[in-house]
């Protein structure tokens, strides 16, 4: 529990409504309104990316396979996904919140936390804020966002899901328990399927339940993560990424991509080709995020579902495609059977450092041309899109980027 | 029957009888060989040849592949394959004395010992890979000594990549007088060379990579042997080592060594020399307190005296100083601890000296005294 000496803390939310879908609205405003499923068209594999507020009405949700979604919603249009807008709009979004605070994270590409204490001599009380905030947006990105705010990330991701779609929701300091209690375990940021269940079987089933709980009870049966648990049932931050203040710097674990095909294939140019992509986009994120990874991991799925994941140490950390490649092509050829057909590949790379350290004896040359021509790339990409440049070979994979819009709507 | 009869009806016989000890020490020295992962499940198995009075084993991994052979009493002729390690593990745990081994029906094996009596699933002879042969022609004699100690100065600098194909093994330059060895992978270099030596048989050079795997296996059979020399020769695809009665062979690794003499260092200005044992040593406890996956020490050389340090904000901060003749300028360089360790470990000398320019340039240890391998280790520093 907060510290008495400690201010209560002005925490907000800000999640953009059916970001994906209301992107492409603005390309194309014939859609407004409309059931809009995007990630793919209907007959393709893969997953929904996002779906509109109409198609959600049917049940569709992103993470659902597309077909299904075609299933319970026939009458939808089905859009590929347009990742270089929705970073551009994104981005676009993330000034504005500059604006209000220096102290934003952009939890994933459609939402963020802003911490405003201490602000309400510039921006007045926290609705008033808020208010501002959600103008500002509509003015400056045209899209529709959602704003909690709370003492607590938690309490204002909670706010923010509620206040769904196009609103505002204070959760007055002192009300925090009350807003929970009525909700059930899962709604709780963190909580998991597996977590759900384990908490149902012992006969909770909403955050009530579980604030009722004594905390040492929590704890015996789930070690630490119930203690955080208990807190969260009062609304407070506790376990996890809940645990550091908004703005804090926290890197990736790992940065990773996968692909799912739309037809499973054993051809493998293809495939050795979509390898390359994926490093590609990989290694542009390592560089985003100025890191080095050691350990990269290949991730196979044929097309009977078995998967196999299986990693590699580099001998020193890199950030260059190539290089990433080739330790990725040497696990697949060691790993794939010529004729399997593969429904899934992804590209893992983790054990980060912040520089590559070891310089090299032998080809310093073609590793610093490589650094200088990927350095030209990233500011091709970062002016025209990901698409603009990228490895001959790659192009042959022949497919469109995809993402997950925020996972954690399909609890609402 | 005679048995040229039987191998004529296809009658698949062999019976044989040999002291446990004889057949245990080369099935120790086999091992290496066998394959573990069981993909191509034959060649877990051991391939048994018995004629005259002598059991050959033959065990691959289809890259490698090692024959050796024991005196044995030879009741009937004949070849069978046994499962490699479920072998070695029974063996061994048998009691002194002579084994008895029967090919039966369906490729089983019959092994007796005193009053123990096994029968072990086998496999078709007839699947085993054939192997290649040992010239006839083009055979090198090399000093087995010689070949050990180049084998231990070079083999902890082969590149583990298996990406970068071409620098999984050593090259080794024959000449009519002298043998060399280089091993790199791509951060620091091995080099050694063995003067006064001579080879008949070539003229001009002779230059071979020899893999990884098999620089391993050749160390383990050099150890093991009483032999002066060692045979060696090549076909197209193929190394031959022959040590004693026991033949390693090799598949090569194709493709192009690079050009090493480009990055040995030609303008290092400065050097210094310490004794060996106290630099390893002051290595080691700093490398503590290093980051511990780049493994990274700084050395900063001042005036008659050379400071090694480390930090990690995990485990804190560590010095140790080393007293030496140095006038030059403030240098400081970071190292990767670990490849710094690799080459003192194999120095053996009392003395080392560490031959630099500046921070971004390859750095050149080697031993003080004289002996009779040139020996050089050629380092990149890390940026720190």
């Amino acid at each position: 529990m907060a510290e008495p000496s400690t201010p209560l803390r002005t925490i907000f939310h800000v999640d953009m409504d059916a970001f994906f879908v209301s992107v492409e609205e603005l390309y194309d405003p014939s859609l407004k309104g409309k059931p809009v499923v995007v990630g793919g068209q209907r007959d393709e594999r893969g997953v929904v990316s996002a779906a509109s507020y109409a198609a959600r009405k049917f049940g569709v949700h992103s993470a659902m396979p597309l077909r299904t979604a075609a299933k319970l919603c026939p009458q939808a249009i089905f859009v590929n996904g347009h990742m270089d807008r929705y970073r551009d709009y994104s981005q676009k979004a993330h000034a504005v919140l500059r604006n209000f605070s220096p102290l934003v994270e952009m939890a994933s590409i459609d939402e963020a936390y802003l911490d405003l204490t201490g602000t309400e001599r510039l921006h007045g009380p926290p609705l008033k804020a808020a208010h501002a905030l959600h103008a500002a947006m509509k003015d400056q990105t045209q899209l529709n966002c959602s704003v909690g705010i709370g003492t607590s990330r938690l309490v204002a991701k909670v706010a923010s899901a509620q206040a769904k779609p196009n609103g505002v929701l204070w959760v007055v300091p002192g009300m925090e328990a009350s807003l929970l209690a009525p909700l059930k375990v899962g709604a709780i940021p963190g909580v998991g399927k597996v977590m759900e269940k384990n908490l149902h079987a012992l006969g909770i089933e909403c955050v009530g339940d579980l604030a009722k709980l004594d905390e040492r009870f929590l704890e015996e049966r789930f070690g630490k993560w119930g203690l955080a648990l208990a807190g969260k049932s009062r609304g407070e931050d506790a376990g996890g990424w809940f645990d550091t203040s908004v703005g804090e710097e926290t890197d990736p674990k790992s940065i990773s991509h996968e692909h799912t095909y739309n037809e499973d294939t054993a051809n493998s140019e293809q495939l050795e080709a979509t390898l390359m992509k994926l490093s590609e986009m990989v290694c542009r994120r390592l560089r985003e995020h100025h890191l080095y990874a050691r350990t990269v991991q290949l991730k196979l799925r044929d097309e009977k579902f078995n998967t196999i994941t299986r990693a590699h140490t580099l001998a020193a950390p890199t950030q260059i495609d190539a290089e990433i490649y080739e330790a990725i092509r040497t696990l697949f050829r060691k790993n794939w059977k010529p004729g399997t057909k593969v429904r899934l590949l992804g590209v893992q790379t983790s054990s980060f450092e912040e520089g590559e350290g070891q310089m090299n004896l032998l080809d310093n040359t073609k590793h610093d041309k490589w650094k200088q021509a990927l350095s030209t790339a990233d500011k091709l990409r970062d002016k025209f899109g990901e698409g603009a440049v990228g490895m001959a070979s790659g192009l042959k994979s022949g497919f469109r980027e995809k993402t997950q819009e925020n996972p954690a709507e399909r609890k609402k | 029957m005679p048995v040229e009869t039987l191998a004529a009806t296809g009658a698949a016989t062999m019976e044989i009888t040999l002291s446990k000890f004889e057949l245990l020490k080369e099935l120790t020295a086999t091992q290496g060989v066998v394959e573990r992962k069981t993909t191509i499940p034959i060649l877990s198995n051991y391939l048994f040849e018995a004629a005259g009075d002598t059991l050959s084993l033959t065990a691959t991994d289809l890259d490698l592949s090692l024959r050796t052979s024991c005196a044995a009493k030879v009741k009937k002729e004949g070849s069978c394959t046994i499962p490699a390690r479920k072998l070695y593990d029974y063996v061994k745990l048998l009691p002194d004395g002579d084994i008895s081994i029967k090919l039966l029906e369906n490729h089983w094996i019959q092994i007796r010992c005193g009053r123990s009596n096994t029968k072990m699933v086998g496999m078709a002879r007839a699947n085993f890979p054939t192997l290649p042969v040992f010239p006839t022609a083009g055979v090198i004699s090399i000093p087995a000594k010689v070949l050990r100690a180049m084998i231990g100065r070079t083999i902890f600098a082969i590149a583990n990549e298996e990406s970068r194909y071409t620098l999984n093994g050593a090259l080794m330059v024959l000449k009519p007088e002298s043998i060399t060895m280089v091993a790199t992978d791509g951060h620091r270099l091995a080099h050694v060379e063995r003067p006064g030596e001579k080879f008949e048989g070539i003229s001009g050079e002779l230059k071979t990579l020899v893999p990884k795997k098999a620089m391993n296996e050749l160390r383990i059979l050099l150890d093991a042997t009483d032999a002066e020399h060692i045979e060696f020769a090549k076909d197209e695809s193929t190394l031959f080592f022959r040590i004693g009665q026991r033949l390693l062979t090799s598949r090569q690794l194709t493709g192009q060594f690079p050009n090493y003499e480009a990055v040995l260092p030609k303008d290092n200005n400065k050097s210094i020399t310490v004794r060996r044992s106290e630099f390893s040593s002051a290595i080691q406890r700093v490398a503590q307190f290093a980051d511990e996956r780049s493994g990274a020490i700084k050395m900063r050389l001042e005036k008659n005296e050379l400071k090694i340090s480390s930090s990690s904000t995990e485990t804190g901060e560590s010095e140790d100083s080393l007293e030496t003749t140095y006038d030059g300028d403030l240098v400081t360089m970071g190292f990767n601890s670990a490849y710094l360790l690799d080459f003192l470990k194999a120095a053996g000398a009392d003395q080392v000296r560490l031959e630099f320019k500046d921070s971004q340039s390859a750095g050149q240890l080697r031993p003080e005294e004289s002996e009779d391998y040139k020996y050089r280790y050629i380092v990149m520093p890390m940026r720190i």
